[in-house]
């Protein structure tokens, strides 16, 4: 692709091409999470699509899951170190996912389809999904693990059409060795439909504007997002920011903790996060792939808190742009750098925590922008069993977290955290075409969530009762680790996990936050509680009335409003008493 | 005999009359504390302009945002809801994912403006188990009475219920509500098998707590309307446009005004599709363009799209009610352009709106607007506008442009301007192709139909930009949606769940789904013979709304007309196939195909507007048209001395080259050199190239 079309183009056609390139990423995830069949795409939307160059620069990519948005470039990355017949054809349709070939896990296949213009290779349209059975070890998740090799079916620059020729023995092969083969073969279909059509109205927009026009627009809004992130960079003061904690072990080594250590550094209008000092690499498949997905993460803090979508009014496009002032180090060897064979693919978890460490790490130069600590993990389940004839079913659920106080609000309850943004499955969906049902859905009322001027999200707990036989596998974090409060305000609560009995009486197993290949009986019922955001500020600045609010909708006890937020009610008149909570606030206020 | 069309938006209250005299259009200012002022004011003032007695009024088509403008405002009732154990939260979790992917600070909707606050949801004993609705554990009616004492004490006066699994067997939700009836004789009752009885619990649930939340002041102005109407000496039956475009009666919108949450924007479309009739267009696109944003819509062989209902959400929250698939987006005449600070050039969303207005209007508005930029180009004549009663300065347009975007870009105020609307032309074609082509359409078969008072000024550009064949203006822009209220039917939807699947129905399934089909049809029987419609009128649609199995969106096709039986199944399953191949360019013809939900619409003819054709004309019309010529800049910057002609001198036939601009009261059409405009038959405008 031609790099010397620099010429600088007119606002308003940039703003023309912007706008249709977007258009065209967020029409390819829409039709792909339409068609497709697996709850974990078509209800939680894990996926992500877009457009790129031939230097694997991200032109634009969908609003779907910001754990997909930029791990693509590292796929194409991989797929070129790997291709079949080593160069690329007109009608060819790629599978990929080798995560020491640039993928962000296993389970997340990319399809590309390379774009043709006037016989000449210039760019690829691309999607990820994350599919439910690829043939692991295990049915869904894994985690304890060997190596690669248990994670399943490993493709590597792989066709499935070749020259628009299907590839009918790849298809067999992958027909045959998943447990959920149906839905795999259908969703890589609807992937391909995808694909597709971003390759189709690229084409277009091509022939409309000419493809000189549309790659130099698409360079300008590349370097329009990089100086966007460059200025706001430039107003944090250069020095290193640290950050560390730990997570509570690597699904084996029980008891044995692993260090996350974070330096931000910033220079000038760049920002290096290095990683070294986090845990050497474990042995089960709690590791994080580089390219895929370390990395990923790193750049999707730094959008978030120096690009917030909800406080600029200036949209800043999704593209290659906003990745370019940041580099990443992590050692090799080390828990967010793996050395094959090591398995990489229960990967989620150490990347949110990883940004909760870098929001941490900036809170004193940007205190009006960080939050207080969040759930920052993920729960992620998978529930097996084998139907009566003999067919397996597969289900993949996301739980979500909590936010930590904010500087303007509370923290968000309930709600998918940091790095993950899925849908959840609707209970009486889910209950209609698998042998499950839900016996709980609601925010937790065991804890309180951590105390401030702005509270932090209140966690969910969810226990989905299986209704045969079968095998659980959850993937989860901080059961010790607590999410910490900033400025004052307070901690928030532990994750947990629990199984218990419908039908018995014995009391609930505590589970650790990391389990695999769980068989469970009938009625067994996971119970998972997630952690509850840390508070921003301290309690004694917040608003009584809120305090009354919290208490009145069941969040917060009159005793702990009592004693932490120096706030006395009467309940009976659910109002506040102004005069005695002045009182008792000035009395804590100079015990402090 | 009479028939009123009334529209009430943000700034005015449009009303359309129709008499034997003819028919009449009239404006009065909106009352926006009580729209139905307005409304009952604008009724009186319409009849003594039409010069007819207002007991010939016969029937008052009524389209309102009091619903919609609760959401905004979020000051509907104080609610309270019973549900089921183990799931008091529902409708705090929501579907859990985040409204923004980027960002820290962003606030959620359905947590920060809830419908029903927890302490006002009481969680009840009871279960009801799935797949086949039994009962694993009996209603805990004392638990009910416990809650509505709290709901007493608090001064709660509508009550929500949502149960789990109540699609498959109500009988929980229904006592409940008996219940709930007893203890608070005055309560705004809502019951969610009633309002959507669908699967999936929270859309269900934050469906029928919207319901409760706009429930009590929705019905009471409806009432309130309907009783000024009575006082005021008019006899008429008054009817509200639900947001799928039909209308119903005021009890059933009081009862469940869920329905109504986009009756404003649905006569836009209405009057879009009843335009497009008298033209002889089948396939429209529709641009309404207002002040701060702009309504799309597709009509495709005469019939407007509705939307997915997993697509629908009013003001964050999740509503399952059927709605006129449009799109808005945030560019109308008041939309802001500015430069960012990395020097992007943007147009909107933010908007002057009426106050401050655009710069031009000189009531403090600095920000230069997408109507400044049409001043600037000459194409809104200071001195004329709104017929001369709201004068523009002309001077305040060229200053906000010259310093916000003009200087900074080194540029020239007129390329400033031109690139104004073309940014906020494109934006709009974006939608438009986003609601068209996205979907399967050809816009090339397509004419576009630009209305609301800016919306001719864009017409040609946004045909060009979407390849639409042609441009249809309609007769009065203006008030294009008022008139739509008199161009609908009567109609009530009433959807059920019945999860079967098509592949391996036997007898027994088949009778189950024809069952339920009875069962609806039997209700919106009901409904429309409420309304006094004759057997002989009534109209029966029934849509299946089916899926390949596993996955989580339906598409819809017809059910056949004799009802399912064996042998037209498979017709069903590839009438599914082919729909689906359209929507998404592929099918998967050996996947299993499962009906999930049927849906019944019961509906009966109305009359419909009659115009009468206007008087042929000549070509000596336009020098009859003639005003006065200027000097205007067109999109490609060429600039041209352009005449002004009165539209309502040209008569039917009459063909116009460009350039011109065409005025009527409230509008004004652009015409660039080389289209030409022909007026139709009933007089509307067909721009296309010469």
């Amino acid at each position: 692709m031609p790099k010397d079309i620099n010429k600088p183009i007119d606002p308003v056609t940039l703003q023309v091409i912007r706008g249709s390139i977007e258009t065209i990423a967020e029409e390819m995830a829409h039709v792909l999470f339409r068609m497709s069949f697996s709850s974990i795409i078509r209800e939680s939307e894990d996926l992500g699509a877009g457009l790129f160059d031939t230097d694997f620069n991200t032109l634009c990519e969908s609003e779907s899951t910001p754990m997909h948005i930029g791990s693509i470039p590292g796929y194409l990355q991989g797929i070129a170190d790997s291709l079949d017949d080593g160069e690329w054809y007109e009608g060819d349709v790629v599978v990929h996912n080798h995560p020491y070939l640039g993928s962000s896990h296993t389970p997340d296949l990319a399809i590309v389809i390379p774009i043709f213009h006037e016989g000449e290779l210039v760019g690829y349209a691309g999607n990820t999904a994350h599919h439910i059975d690829i043939g692991a070890a295990t049915p869904g998740l894994i985690i304890d693990v060997p190596d690669v090799y248990a994670e399943g079916m490993l493709f590597a620059g792989t066709k499935l059409y070749r020259k628009g020729e299907r590839n009918e023995t790849m298809w067999n092969f992958i027909r045959n060795n998943s447990r959920a083969a149906r839905q795999l073969v259908d969703d890589i279909e609807a992937q391909i439909a995808s694909a597709r059509l971003g390759v189709k109205r690229f084409k277009e927009l091509m022939e409309r504007y000419g493809k000189d026009l549309v790659f130099g627009a698409c360079n300008q809004l590349m370097d329009y997002s990089e100086t966007m992130l460059r200025q706001r960079i430039s107003d944090i003061p250069d020095g290193e920011y640290r950050a560390e904690g730990w997570l509570d072990d690597d699904g084996r080594n029980r008891g044995q903790t692993l260090p996350v250590k974070v330096c931000v550094r910033v220079v000038g209008d760049t920002i290096e996060v290095d990683l070294t000092g986090s845990a050497p690499q474990t042995p089960t498949a709690y590791n994080v792939p580089f390219e895929g997905s370390t990395k990923v993460a790193a750049f999707a803090a730094f959008r978030k808190l120096l690009l917030d979508t909800a406080t600029s009014d200036t949209r800043v496009p999704s593209n290659q742009g906003s990745f370019r002032p940041i580099k990443v180090t992590a050692p090799e060897g080390t828990i967010f750098n793996p050395i094959a064979p090591a398995s990489a693919e229960a990967r989620f978890t150490q990347c949110n925590f990883m940004i909760d460490l870098i929001l941490k790490a900036m809170a004193p130069v940007l205190p009006e922008e960080i939050i207080a600590g969040s759930s920052a993990s993920i729960s992620f389940a998978s529930y097996a069993g084998v139907r009566d004839d003999g067919e397996y079913w597969v289900f993949l659920e996301v739980n979500e977290g909590a936010y930590g106080g904010r500087p303007d609000s509370d923290g968000p309850d309930a709600i998918d955290n940091l790095m993950a943004n899925t849908r959840n499955n609707p209970l009486e969906d889910l209950a209609m075409h698998i042998p499950m049902i839900c016996e709980r859905y609601e925010l937790r009322d065991d804890v309180m969530p951590g105390a401030g001027k702005h509270r932090g999200g209140i966690g969910v707990v969810k226990s989905q009762r299986m209704l045969t036989d079968g095998i659980i596998t959850h993937e989860s974090e901080r059961h010790t680790n607590v999410p910490w409060g900033i400025f004052g305000g307070m901690e928030g609560a532990a994750g947990k996990c629990e199984i218990y009995n419908f039908s018995s009486t014995e009391p609930p197993r505590q589970m650790h936050s990391k389990f695999h290949g769980e068989e469970v009986r009938k009625d067994d019922v996971m119970a998972y509680y997630s952690p509850c955001g840390g508070g921003y500020g301290s309690p004694l600045e917040r608003t009584p009335e809120k305090v009354l609010d919290d208490v009145l909708d069941g969040f917060c006890s009159p005793q702990h409003a009592r004693d932490i937020y120096g706030v006395v009610l009467d309940l009976d008149a659910e109002t506040v008493d102004a005069a005695a909570t002045e009182a008792l606030r000035q009395t804590m206020d100079t015990l402090r | 005999m009479a028939r009123i069309g009334v529209d009430v938006g943000g700034t005015n209250t449009d009303l359309v009359l129709e008499c034997n005299k003819g028919t009449f259009f009239h404006k009065v200012p909106s009352t926006l504390k009580d729209q139905s002022i307005g409304v009952v004011e604008g009724i009186h003032q319409i009849c003594e302009i039409a010069g007819i007695d207002k007991e010939a009024i016969e029937v008052i088509n009524h389209g309102t945002t009091v619903a919609t403008n609760i959401t905004i405002e979020h000051n509907g009732a104080e609610v309270g809801m019973l549900t089921t154990k183990g799931f008091r939260d529902i409708l705090h979790i929501g579907r859990h994912k985040r409204p923004h992917n980027f960002s820290l600070h962003f606030e959620v909707p359905w947590q920060n403006r809830p419908l029903v606050k927890r302490r006002n949801r009481i969680a009840i004993t009871e279960r009801i188990l799935p797949p086949t609705g039994e009962i694993e554990t009996p209603l805990n009616e004392d638990e009910i009475r416990s809650a509505c004492a709290l709901f007493r004490k608090r001064g709660i006066k509508s009550v929500c219920i949502g149960f789990m699994f109540s699609f498959l067997n109500d009988a929980h939700e229904k006592r409940a509500r008996d219940i709930v009836q007893e203890e608070i004789p005055d309560a705004y009752v809502s019951v969610s098998s009633d309002v959507a009885n669908v699967i999936r619990e929270y859309e269900r649930f934050s469906t029928v707590a919207m319901n409760a939340f706009v429930g009590p002041r929705s019905a009471w102005y409806l009432r309130n309307l309907e009783q000024k109407v009575k006082d005021g000496g008019i006899p008429a039956k008054l009817r509200v446009i639900q947001s799928n475009g039909g209308i119903s009666t005021i009890d059933g919108c009081a009862r469940k005004p869920v329905s109504i949450l986009m009756s404003g924007p649905a006569g836009g479309v209405l009057g879009a599709l009843s335009e497009a009739r008298l033209a002889g267009t089948d396939n429209i696109l529709t641009v309404d363009i207002g002040g701060t944003s702009a309504d799309i819509s597709t009509i495709a062989a005469g019939e407007m799209r509705i939307k997915n209902p997993r697509d629908t959400l009013v003001s964050g929250h999740a509503v399952m009610a059927p709605m006129i698939d449009l799109e808005t987006i945030g560019a109308g005449g008041g939309s802001i352009a500015y430069l960012d600070e990395a020097g992007g050039f943007n147009v909107g969303p933010r908007s002057a709106g009426s106050e401050p207005g655009p710069a031009c209007y000189n009531r403090g508005g600095t920000e230069p607007t997408v109507t400044d930029a049409q001043v600037v180009l000459g194409r809104m004549d200071a001195d004329k506008f709104l017929g001369g009663d709201l004068p523009l300065d002309p001077e305040l347009s060229h200053k906000a442009i010259k310093e916000k975007i003009a200087d900074p870009l080194g540029v020239s105020v007129t390329e400033a301007a031109l690139g104004i609307i073309k940014i906020v032309n494109n934006n709009m074609a974006l939608t438009i192709r986003s609601n068209s082509v996205a979907r399967g359409y050809d816009p090339r078969e397509f004419s576009l139909m630009p209305f609301g008072g800016a919306g001719p000024f864009h017409g040609v550009a946004l045909a060009e930009l979407v390849s639409a064949k042609d441009v249809l203006v309609p007769i009065a822009p203006g008030i294009t949606a008022a008139m739509g209220l008199l161009g609908t039917d009567l109609q009530y939807e009433h959807t059920r769940s019945v999860i079967t699947s098509l592949f391996n129905a036997d007898q027994g399934a088949i009778d189950r789904v024809n069952a339920t089909v009875a069962e609806l049809k039997n209700v919106g029987k009901a409904d429309l013979e409420n309304d006094g419609i004759p057997e002989v009128q009534q109209n029966f649609d029934v849509i299946a709304e089916v899926r390949y199995h596993g996955q989580g969106f339906e598409l819809r096709v017809p059910m056949p007309k004799e009802g399912l039986a064996l042998e037209n199944v498979p017709d069903v399953i590839s009438a599914f196939h082919k729909q689906h191949k359209a929507d998404y360019g592929y099918s998967f013809d050996d996947s299993l195909v499962e009906l999930y939900n049927v849906r019944v619409i019961a509906s009966a003819s109305v009359r419909h507007l009659e115009l009468t054709p206007l008087s042929l004309g000549s070509q000596d019309d336009i020098k009859a048209a003639f005003m006065y010529e200027r000097e205007t800049i067109f999109d490609d910057g060429s600039v041209h001395m352009t005449p002004r002609l009165d539209r309502g001198k040209l008569g039917a036939g009459t063909r116009v080259e460009g350039p011109a601009i065409i005025i009527q009261h409230n509008s004004t059409t652009l015409l660039p050199p080389g289209y030409a405009a022909e007026v139709q038959d009933f007089g509307s405008l067909r721009l296309s190239k010469s």
